[in-house]
């Protein structure tokens, strides 16, 4: 009875003859462990195009936006954003969950789908999982500028001062502090894990190639990886711990962001749903992101033979799903808004689709809940251009869910005597506008220094590394 | 391995289950008669009708999750769990059936309204003097709150569940016979839409059978709550059907403790996501602390029923968590089992929970759990539950034990864990 369960013969087995319907191949055109080393570590190797010097110079000269926009708030006040009553919270949090949602990808793809033994995660996953740490970069901004005097922004920390002065540890936004501070640390231990045997092979080849400088720079961080039997038993133990740790935290990152709302009495905040409808949504935009990165690097690199439109399927499918998953949350909310018959909430729900800010929900339900219907189709996820325009809808969409939830709530509350109607300070859209600049500097800076793909992981899911050459 | 299917040889079919799905019509009829006699002869016949709706609830929740694990292993295309999942397809024989035992329950909504929905009745008196049908949030609601309304719903729900557990199961069993690759396509087809379908199904079922006891109160979750009852409850049994498979013979030579260790290791995740559904809900309206939302755990903290509150805390959630925590327990079937009968009873616990409470004298006290309602609970859940036992047994004797032809089969007979992260 206590005994594990082990295969003995079966007689029903000699009668197993399955139907012809093959698993996608994973790299394509056979590609050799040779071929995979070349072409990854290739991109860093080469010398730089002159393509990514425009793309740093523009990505730069936006990413000076946020820069010049934070210091004139530092240097002015907290009032040079467009916040006004009572419409205290704007775009300064639509923006951080903005793009900590977008972080949930990287993470998602690394931990969760390791846990679940999903291959395919292989070709995405190091360019996700960097994703999420410049994401967090990004997100991180707002909180911190917004505290005003951004100097005292320790203050946010639980550490002893001579004031006796404590954080109100009952509030959801003290619990975003830990909560983005452990997921931000935790992603970068775990991208970094995975790098390391990347980074020996580069100290490697660039030993062998002569470059000194860069052999000590990566061996330096390769931190005296050698490659030997205990160093792989190591770092496999490290790394499915490290997704142990990571998954939780996927999941608490953004149920502590959506407690930020719901534990309020806000009408349209207040709402039980909220938790796994923002982790779904976050899903959801961090995959619209990782699609709006990942197709044009195949395209530029000519990787077609590892991220494959398998790849591309199975993250159209994963963008529908976790798109449903919201429309779901959507009519939920909506449902329980008339069936709780409570007039302040009905008139939220009511206010968002036909009110001033209805342009804003529509674009909302448009880009999240009709958008990735399209991917249904499979002629559509093959064209690869369509997809790239679909995912960029996702991201904005999911923009705008946030923008909605927030303005549309705040500013139309139960007080008909204090409603207003916010739009941002263009110091604000600057801010904004220079963070996608701050997220593309790093990304180029990733692709240009780190590889790209984790090529043990990738070399581990092709035909030649099966110890029985079957293919299974 | 890869040889032409054969007819059905001898030495391959399972043991005989006739006998045994014998005694579970009989043990489904004798709770049945019992609950029956209950509801005509006790005194309180709404305690009777209500203990009902848990029995009811209780199987189409593992069902339910039966269904959506088998749409889910399609759509993902699975290969580890095709061994199991002929098992889930016997268990959605059951649906028919339960559409008949809720018959009932449809027939007191016309002939007794008001006897377990209090809205169903316009002149139930509610706590403080007035009536339903002059309570301002009824009206607000009166067009989703009606007989009419919750009968056609309610045979909406079983229309969706019958149709797509019939076309999965037509799919999988024909495939056996004649290995056409087009019921894979069609299985997966069905699983794309009846995904979203079943979601909303179960959803609406929750809000109308359970949720609507109590009609003023209010929760976005709820429906998610439903789902992970369901998927932990189809979980548990799929692990007791499973061990009782392997340890009868027919599984012996094909069941291994990889798979078995992917069904725990999914039991184990759901105990989390339970969790943290229940904790959401629970914390978010502790939390707002409004009396529209807080007066159904009010009721709740109640009597006993404060002590079923602790008790779903820590058996529902922290004593599986632990225990699933260990990998021996996972890949082990003793513990498995015990644990997994334990999953199934105290899910049935969580339903009294949701439901029991409704039942509430002139003062607006609930009823105890420790009252004669648990003993029609459990003539109901052993009455519906030997129907559905013994719908599963006739299913399971007509068809191979494990789809031969499935494209994915030897992927899951020769299924391991792999070691690369």
């Amino acid at each position: 009875m206590s005994s594990h369960i082990e295969p003995a013969g079966h007689p029903l087995l000699a009668e197993v003859n399955p139907v012809a319907i093959p698993r996608q191949e994973l790299v394509h055109h056979g590609r050799d462990f040779h071929w995979i080393t070349e072409k990854v570590c290739g991109i860093v190797e080469a010398k730089t195009p002159v393509w990514w010097w425009w793309c740093f110079g523009v990505a730069a000269f936006v990413a000076s936006f946020t820069v010049a926009g934070l210091i004139y708030l530092v240097g002015t006040g907290v009032g040079v954003w467009g916040h006004a009553n009572p419409v205290n919270w704007a775009w300064d949090i639509v923006n951080f969950v903005f793009w900590i949602g977008i972080g949930h990808a990287g993470t998602l793809i690394s931990a969760i789908l390791c846990l679940l033994r999903q291959k395919w995660r292989t070709s995405i996953n190091r360019a996700s999982e960097a994703m999420t740490i410049f994401a967090v970069v990004c997100a991180g901004i707002f909180p911190v500028f917004h505290v005003g005097r951004v100097w005292m922004a320790w203050y946010l920390f639980p550490i002893p001062n001579a004031n006796y002065i404590w954080q109100n540890f009952r509030s959801p936004l003290e619990w975003d502090v830990f909560a983005v501070s452990t997921y931000g640390t935790v992603s970068v231990l775990f991208w970094y894990v995975g790098l390391l045997p990347d980074l020996g092979t580069m100290r490697d080849r660039f030993t062998a190639a002569g470059n000194l400088l860069k052999a000590r720079l990566y061996g330096f961080f390769a931190m005296g990886w050698r490659g030997s039997n205990r160093h792989w038993a190591n770092y496999e133990m490290a790394y499915l711990i490290l997704a142990g740790v990571a998954t939780p935290l996927v999941l608490s990152v953004h149920t502590i962001v959506s407690f930020d709302f719901a534990v309020s009495l806000i009408p349209g905040w207040h709402t039980t749903i909220f938790p796994p409808y923002f982790v779904a949504g976050a899903i959801f935009s961090g995959f619209g992101m990782v699609m709006t990165l990942m197709l044009p690097l195949r395209a530029i690199y000519r990787l077609e033979d590892l991220i494959t439109q398998y790849h591309i399927d199975c993250m159209c499918k994963i963008t529908l799903a976790t798109g449903t998953m919201v429309g779901y949350a959507y009519a939920m909310e909506f449902f329980i808004a008339w069936y709780g018959a409570n007039p302040y909430e009905g008139f939220a729900f009511i206010n968002r689709a036909f009110g001033h800010y209805a342009w804003a929900y529509w674009i909302m339900i448009t880009c999240n809940v009709i958008t990735p219907q399209f991917f249904w189709s499979r002629r559509v996820r093959e064209n690869t251009t369509l997809v790239w325009i679909l995912s960029i809808f996702v991201n904005v969409g999911m923009w705008f869910e946030r923008f909605v939830i927030i303005v549309t709530s705040l500013a139309r509350d139960f007080l008909p005597s204090s409603w207003g109607y916010y739009s941002p300070s263009i110091v604000e859209i600057f801010t904004f506008f220079g963070t996608f600049g701050v997220f593309s500097v790093l990304f180029l800076l990733f692709i240009r220094f780190v590889p790209i793909m984790p090529m043990s992981e990738v070399k581990a899911v092709i035909p030649q590394a099966d110890p029985h050459g079957t293919g299974h | 391995m890869t040889a032409p299917a054969a007819t059905h040889s001898p030495a391959a079919a399972p043991a005989p289950t006739a006998a045994l799905a014998g005694k579970f019509l009989v043990a489904g009829l004798v709770g049945l008669a019992l609950t029956a006699a209950g509801f005509f002869l006790a005194h309180d016949s709404a305690g009777v009708a209500l203990s009902y709706l848990v029995g009811i609830s209780y199987w189409s929740a593992v069902v339910i999750g039966m269904l959506m694990l088998v749409l889910i292993h399609h759509i993902f295309d699975a290969g580890w769990s095709v061994v199991i999942r002929r098992q889930f397809e016997h268990g959605l024989a059951a649906f028919p059936w339960l559409f008949v035992l809720f018959l009932p329950l449809l027939a007191s909504a016309w002939l007794k309204p008001g006897l377990i929905w209090p809205w169903m009745d316009l002149s139930h008196e509610l706590h403080g003097g007035h009536t339903v049908g002059t309570d301002p949030l009824y009206l607000k609601k009166a067009s989703f709150l009606n007989v009419k309304m919750f009968t056609a719903m309610t045979v909406g729900f079983f229309a969706v569940w019958i149709w797509l557990s019939a076309r999965l199961r037509k799919a999988s069993f024909t495939q056996d016979a004649d290995g056409d690759k087009k019921w894979t396509f069609m299985s997966r087809k069905t699983a794309a839409f009846g995904i979203p379908l079943n979601a909303l199904a179960l959803t609406f079922a929750a809000i109308y059978w359970m949720k609507s006891l109590e009609y003023h109160w209010f929760s976005t979750m709820y429906g998610v709550w439903f789902f992970s009852n369901c998927i932990r409850a189809a979980l548990a049994f799929g692990v007791v059907i499973t061990v009782w498979l392997y340890q009868r013979g027919d599984y012996k030579g094909i069941y291994n403790t990889n798979q078995f260790h992917c069904l725990t290791a999914l039991a184990f995740a759901f105990v989390v996501f339970w969790a943290y559904i229940t904790f959401s809900q629970y914390f978010l309206i502790w939390n707002a602390n409004v009396p529209e939302e807080t007066f159904w755990y009010n009721i709740r903290e109640s009597g006993d029923w404060w002590w079923i509150g602790m008790l779903l805390l820590f058996g529902h959630f922290f004593v599986p968590f632990l225990f699933w925590l260990v990998y021996r327990n996972k890949a082990t079937r003793a513990p498995a089992l015990k644990i997994s009968l334990w999953i199934a009873a105290i899910i049935l616990v969580d339903i009294c929970y949701n439901v029991l409470p409704a039942l509430k004298d002139h003062h607006g006290v609930p009823q105890p759990f420790f009252s004669v309602n648990l003993l029609w609970v459990l003539t109901s859940v052993v009455g519906i539950g030997g129907i559905c036992g013994w719908a599963y047994l006739r299913s399971f004797a007509r068809t191979k034990l494990i789809p031969i032809r499935d494209p994915r089969i030897v992927e899951s007979l020769t299924y391991h864990e792999a070691t690369a992260p």
